[in-house]
């Protein structure tokens, strides 16, 4: 299938495109409309590749969603899927630990491999215990904030464990996810009256007690206030450094913030991908360059 | 309902303030009707349980003899007799209602699942209504399937002659048995439960799902701890409708369960005392229901009522009370 040819560029009355781009202070120049944040952290000195994905087309039906797009995935780095709404960017992610499988009429072609295994000749669960994945909507099991944690170290083990025994896993977890301080005393209250942000770091905790190698973000602050926001992407920033972090998001300040790589998906197809510095900061595609100015999206 | 917000004055128009006055009065005249109810059936009960005391839960004689005796007491206008010892009837009751309860709950819970979760598209579309049909059959249609099939079966086909001399002189085993009524009333009321649990389980949240599954826990496990688990509200109150419905049957029960008021002996060992006829308390109100003009009689099966109302009522709270320590981590259905 052709893709379609972007829709105009839309311009906000009163909204000036810079002529020429604003310079960051280190030489790069940002796209335009596009005021560069500081950025969380410094990439990691060493980058493992974990997963490939080799010209991945998925359709639901007869509607192609996502369009033969390969790209690699790297412990050590975070990697940022941007578009606008319906672009495949969530599907490409769901196909990442075939959790597109669960909806009907869903098909899939092309390989994705984890550490050179494809993942299609691999065990479902046992592919979905490696590559974890977050939720846009914050969603804790209706259990105490502890069980949350333990559910799946429970699960994992063929007897079921004490409490003690899993207790040292479930704060290390929780400790990753910057929670334990704020949950010390509260361990046994029920995570559902959590507040968002907080609910939302239990779900990372949770996908982090599986102790896996890659970890799935869809769209995690989207509904959350600044603070949790906040919170949440210096949580990424730190753990990059032990897993690898795929994150889609709407929010291009917020992939600036915590991306090293970013792919740019528009219509299904990956229209680029590149170092986040170089995305936003001279894209190659003139694509690309709309949507960070925000013309479209 | 908080009666602040029925009469709370100012904000909503004239309109809604009638809709909710009428609706809360609605509210008060079920209330009023269910405790008049409870007070009739227990005051006109009243004067069996005051002659028999505590002795009237327990055993002792005949209970086809003592209701006799009740009966013509009242109808040559002497003395009334009251002596009545019900044993054999909530024992009856007992069984064939706990173990159709349990019978039905567990296969029902997994039919449920497999319908919510496992089977495909065009089973499931196949069997939803086949399980609403089953749960609207009336109940005689059973009873009659179970005297005409059932009963002969059990009784030409399972039981051996020497099982059946082992207890001749106290008993006969025609057939007509706890197991019959066990087994049909299972049927009964399977379908109710499939029913109320496929709900609750296609109400669990499917986030809630996905994140199991994203975690790298097998489906079947999640759905057992997230989806069973969540749906708990869900099956319980299903058990209480089913186990409501199981403990007020009668007409079936009084054919398929021999209309014998025997206590099956578990003494008599594990097959046989199964196979032992019995008769429920609801089957006695509806045996006796031609002799309310005997009035010791009347007050007798007024006690019968009352005992099942008293059961029913304690059957819901039960329900309620078990359903509330979920509410506490959120789990809602």
């Amino acid at each position: 299938m052709e893709l379609r040819k972007p829709p105009p560029v839309r311009r906000l009355t009163g909204y000036e495109v810079p002529s020429s781009p604003p310079s960051n202070g280190n030489g790069l120049h940002a796209a335009a409309g596009f005021r560069l944040p500081a950025r969380l952290g410094a990439p990691s000195m060493v980058a493992i590749d974990r997963m490939q994905v080799e010209e991945l087309s998925v359709s639901y039906g007869h509607k192609p969603a996502v369009q033969s797009v390969s790209l690699p995935i790297r412990q050590g780095e975070v990697l940022a899927l941007i578009g606008p709404s319906g672009c495949g960017k969530t599907t490409l992610l769901r196909s990442l630990n075939r959790l597109t499988e669960l909806t009907r009429g869903a098909s899939l072609r092309g390989r994705i491999t984890l550490d050179d295994v494809d993942v299609a000749h691999m065990d479902a669960t046992a592919l979905r215990r490696r590559v974890t994945m977050v939720f846009q909507q914050p969603n804790p099991f209706p259990m105490s904030v502890f069980d949350n944690v333990a559910y799946v170290l429970r699960e994992q083990a063929s007897r079921r464990p004490r409490r003690a025994a899993v207790q040292g896993a479930v704060h290390e977890a929780l400790a990753r996810a910057g929670l334990l301080d704020e949950m010390a005393g509260s361990l046994d209250h029920p995570a559902l009256r959590l507040s968002g942000g907080q609910q939302q770091r239990l779900c990372i905790a949770r996908a982090l007690a599986a102790n896996p190698q890659v970890l799935l973000l869809d769209e995690p602050c989207s509904a959350l206030d600044p603070v949790s926001t906040r919170l949440i992407e210096e949580l990424i920033a730190k753990l990059r450094e032990d897993v690898a972090v795929v994150i889609v998001t709407h929010n291009l300040q917020q992939a600036y913030r915590v991306a090293d790589y970013v792919a740019f998906m528009y219509l299904g197809e990956l229209v680029e991908y590149g170092s986040a510095h170089k995305m936003f900061g001279s894209p190659r595609e003139q694509r690309t360059k709309e949507y960070i100015g925000g013309a479209f999206g | 309902m908080d009666e602040d917000d029925l009469l709370e004055p100012d904000r909503s128009t004239a309109q809604d303030r009638r809709a909710e006055l009428s609706l809360g009065a609605l509210v008060f005249a079920v209330l009023a009707l269910l405790l008049a109810m409870f007070a009739f059936v227990l005051h006109e009960g009243w004067p069996s349980f005051a002659h028999n005391g505590l002795g009237w839960f327990g055993g002792g004689g005949s209970v086809d003899q003592q209701i006799q005796a009740i009966f013509t007491s009242g109808d040559l206008k002497t003395t009334p007799v009251y002596t009545f010892h019900a044993w054999p009837l909530i024992w009856g009751t007992i069984l064939i209602t706990a173990g159709a309860v349990v019978i039905a709950f567990v296969s029902s819970l997994f039919v449920a699942v497999f319908l919510v979760e496992f089977s495909p598209e065009w089973l499931r579309r196949m069997l939803d209504p086949v399980v609403r049909l089953l749960a609207s059959v009336p109940s005689i249609v059973y009873g009659l399937a179970g005297v005409l099939v059932i009963v002969p079966l059990i009784g030409n086909h399972l039981i051996t002659e020497t099982e059946k001399a082992s207890v001749t002189p106290a008993i006969q085993l025609s057939g007509a048995s706890v197991l019959a009524a066990v087994l049909i009333l299972t049927v009964m009321i399977a379908p109710i439960m499939i029913a109320v649990f496929a709900d609750g389980l296609r109400a669990v949240p499917r986030g809630w799902l996905e994140g199991s599954l994203a975690l790298g826990i097998n489906p079947w496990r999640t759905f057992w701890k997230v989806g069973v688990r969540t749906a708990r509200p869900a099956l319980i109150a299903g058990t209480v409708l089913a186990t409501a419905r199981a403990l007020g049957e009668a007409i079936m029960l009084s054919l398929v369960s021999g209309g014998v008021p025997f206590a099956p002996n578990p003494a008599d060992g594990f097959p046989i005392f199964l196979f032992e006829p019995t008769q429920t308390l609801a089957a006695t109100i509806i045996r006796n229901g031609d002799q309310l003009d005997s009035p010791p009689m009347k007050h007798t099966l007024y006690a019968i009522a009352a005992v099942l109302l008293f059961s029913a009522a304690m059957l819901s709270l039960i329900g309620w009370a078990a359903k509330q320590p979920m509410r506490r981590y959120g789990v809602v259905a």
